[in-house]
């Protein structure tokens, strides 16, 4: 049964290659292919792809050891979910996962695409390249159904840290996001080879541009909201290089959505636009090729395996050098000068354009630097984050300004008097407030006082001009999408300064029935205890949580002790409040008649979490508005 | 219609100079907050300045784990078998912390081989060695392992 499982795969891998292949060629003659030809080829790309991770699901599932991938990630005590996550929480499983997604992009542009034939073909031929490119990186040097030659009873296990509900779906929406931003590539290809970059062809991008934006934005902001409650060190980010490889695309990503606006409206920055297309998906490239070579030496990487780096980066350098040199031959000649004024969209957009580069670049430079250190002068060394705090901070001030002016300028001409009148009732407004409020809260410096106010015009007058009041109803305008983005995006910037600025901590060791006072709160240990689970045992300390000798909550922090692979972790307790969370990880140290508690009083992490959505909600109504208007 | 020749050189310099000085702000700004990791071994080898952020790794000494209890401080040592380093550490040692294990800190390098720990590195599993660590055993010759 498992030989036959173990063929099935492969061979369904087989049958994806040779007709990822096919649509290479059909695109690459100058054919008289029809819709009928890619489109039922890509979808036997896409079925013959799911075929095989399904294979891939049901040996997790029923935990048939035969496979060495099972084997090594897997155990028959473990509990359901965490079978199904592991199946792509490892090497092989992510890269099938991987393409698995290729195919259903491959799939879902061949039957949805309005663009012309040949646009269409191409595209669809450059996607089958990377199809192609990846499925021989799989096949090659990571099977993931190879069998051993005895079976063994029972699995090695899943790294406990892993088993996490926000985990088990991190992943794949990670990837969704990623992989998204590779058809905008075979696209950018595609619309290079034709000369066809215009108006119509940036229509087409913008949708799937958003899609594949809000499905990285919910990839990163679920790695995040995983590290705060998993990682048990009480924060959200920490420019771990693992993060900051999500974060470029992101980047990259978010700029490329304003400049396909600019060549959307005003037919303009061609070259600008197709170059941003390609660092964007070379940027996905390079993530994938920092986490999964092993290259980093961080808590993420938990494959490794240096040929397999090897060819990650020459596959990557191929994409790369073939797409600039086509963008070489091309390029220069698609773009069509217009005139604009200074003060005009274009200006503001194109100022935030290159603030986005500037903080991918310090991003960038500090993620690679030390790898380069590592490798060329020997010399092990990390970058405190520190230097990212210092040297974004900045570029925010400038990157908020241009958000609230821009929206508010006409495209080409300049009408300053309109901005005006839209911005300074917000202005007004928020500089009386945030100086109101910083006379209560005096911890905050100049900086931060001024980025709140900042923040707070922004969503002020977002909201004011796209929600509008009449006839006792309630409207909103063609562009709350945006709105709602940049709003969550200001929401955000507030959420991490308060949270930075007023954050508690206080680490302590207690005994039972002992007090401690953090802030306004009391906690009393009020027990401690032990339970046996399916795949692991635990003690538990509980905590009740006072104020004014009322009890608000009980807090429960945990050790597991997890038997495989033999792992301890510390399960933090949180208490969600609207405008705080009490944070509570302890940990038992030998030979000693206390534990060790560590308590976080962390304000507005709720918002944080919230103007991520917000963000997410905001990039669904612009694409539901773009739907309803096609 | 192309602009005059000069125009575009004078746009073109401010450009240029806008990118270098933000570049050199930026270049400057990640030389301050570079962490160095050092072996004990380097730590005597080479004159580092007082109160400099660094990692220090190894393996944790053979009975050398104190704790005061009215200061909750941890006292232990980290040895690469031929130099040695006092780690002071008020916090919460990781699960997996242990002595004769490897580990790695990060905290202000405080003259004559003592450092103030701000964090203490957690592992993930019982085997896993930071591979720094690896790295200052091997260079003393004592790594033992694959």
């Amino acid at each position: 049964m498992s030989e036959l499982l173990s063929y099935l795969g492969i061979v369904s891998l087989c049958v994806c290659l040779l007709v990822s292949l096919a649509q290479i060629k059909i695109s690459y003659l100058k054919s008289n292919a029809n819709y009928i030809n890619y489109f039922n080829l890509s979808l036997i790309q896409f079925v013959s792809c799911l075929l095989s991770f399904l294979i891939l699901i049901y040996i997790f599932i029923t935990s048939d050891f035969n496979f060495s991938l099972v084997y090594q990630n897997s155990h028959t005590e473990k509990p359901m979910i965490y079978k199904l996550s592991g199946s792509w929480g490892n090497h092989e499983g992510s890269l099938l996962m991987w393409i698995l997604i290729l195919t259903i992009f491959n799939f879902m542009f061949a039957s949805m695409s309005k663009a012309n034939i040949r646009l269409t073909e191409i595209t669809i031929g450059v996607q089958s390249f990377l199809i192609l490119g990846f499925l021989l990186f799989l096949l090659l040097t990571s099977n993931p159904f190879s069998l051993l030659s005895e079976s063994p009873n029972e699995g090695l296990g899943l790294n406990p840290i892993l088993q996490d509900p926000f985990l088990a779906i991190h992943p794949p929406i990670l990837y969704l996001g990623y992989v998204g931003f590779s058809l905008i590539f075979s696209l950018a290809i595609a619309g290079l080879l034709l000369n066809h970059i215009d108006k119509n062809w940036a229509s087409i991008v913008k949708k799937w541009t958003l899609s594949a934006w809000i499905l990285l934005t919910a990839g990163i902001g679920l790695g995040s909201y995983w590290a705060y409650n998993e990682l048990g060190w009480g924060g959200y980010w920490f420019w771990d290089p693992v993060e900051n490889a999500s974060l470029m695309p992101w980047l990259a990503g978010t700029a490329l959505i304003h400049c396909v606006s600019i060549l959307e409206k005003r037919n303009t920055l061609q070259s600008w636009t197709v170059l941003l297309s390609i660092l964007t998906f070379a940027l996905s490239l390079i993530g994938t090729f920092l986490v999964r070579s092993g290259i980093l030496n961080s808590v993420h990487a938990f494959a490794s395996d240096p040929t397999r780096g090897l060819f990650i980066l020459a596959f990557l350098l191929i994409v790369l050098i073939a797409s600039l040199f086509i963008f070489a031959r091309k390029g220069p000649f698609l773009d069509k000068e217009i005139k604009y004024h200074l003060l005009s969209r274009e200006t503001g957009i194109l100022v935030n354009n290159w603030l986005f580069l500037t903080i991918l670049f310090i991003v960038f430079l500090g993620t690679v630097y030390p790898i380069f250190t590592d490798i060329v002068l020997n010399e092990n060394i990390t970058v405190g984050s520190k230097y990212y705090i210092f040297s974004i901070t900045p570029i925010i001030f400038l990157f908020i300004f241009a958000m609230i002016i821009t929206p508010f300028l006409n495209w080409s001409t300049n009408n300053y008097k309109i901005l005006i009148q839209k911005i300074y009732k917000p202005t007004l407004l928020s500089v009386i407030l945030i100086f109101s409020i910083s006379l209560y809260f005096d911890k905050l410096s100049i900086t931060e006082i001024s980025l709140l106010i900042l923040s707070s015009i922004l969503i002020m007058a977002n909201l004011n001009s796209n929600i509008l009041f009449k006839n006792n109803s309630l409207y909103l305008t063609s562009n709350i999408g945006r709105a709602l983005t940049h709003a969550g995006f200001a929401l955000l910037i507030i959420s991490i300064i308060a949270n930075a600025s007023y954050a508690k901590e206080k680490i302590t060791q207690a005994k039972v029935d002992d007090k401690i006072i953090v802030g306004n709160y009391d906690f009393i240990f009020s027990s401690i205890s032990q339970k046996k689970e399916k795949n692991y045992h635990k003690i538990i300390a509980n905590f009740e949580m006072q104020q004014h000798s009322g009890t608000l909550k009980k807090l429960s922090p945990e050790i597991r002790f997890y038997n495989n692979p033999p792992t301890i972790t510390s399960e933090t307790s949180i208490a969600r409040m609207l405008f705080r969370d009490i944070y509570i990880v302890m940990n038992v140290p030998e030979n000693q008649e206390f534990i060790n508690v560590r308590i976080h009083i962390k304000p507005f992490m709720n918002f944080i979490w919230v103007s991520i959505l917000m963000m997410m909600i905001g990039g669904l109504f612009s694409i539901s508005y773009r739907i309803k208007n096609s | 219609m192309r602009e005059p020749v000069k125009q575009r050189i004078i746009k073109l310099l401010i450009g240029a100079s806008i990118i270098f000085v933000a570049v050199l702000i930026i270049i400057f700004n990640l030389r301050d907050n570079l962490i160095y990791f050092y072996s004990p071994t380097d730590l005597v080898e080479i004159n580092l300045n007082n109160n400099q952020e660094i990692r220090v790794g190894g393996l944790v000494a053979d009975n050398s784990l104190k704790y005061e209890e009215n200061s909750s401080t941890y006292r232990f040592v980290i040895t690469d078998e031929k130099n040695i380093i006092n780690v002071e550490y008020r916090g919460i040692l990781p699960n997996l912390f242990a002595e004769n294990k490897g580990v790695v800190v990060e905290g202000i390098y405080f003259g004559a081989n003592n450092i103030i720990a701000n964090k203490v590195l957690a592992k993930h599993d019982e085997n896993y060695m930071p591979p720094e660590v690896i790295d200052a055993l091997q260079k003393e010759g004592k790594w033992q392992g694959e």
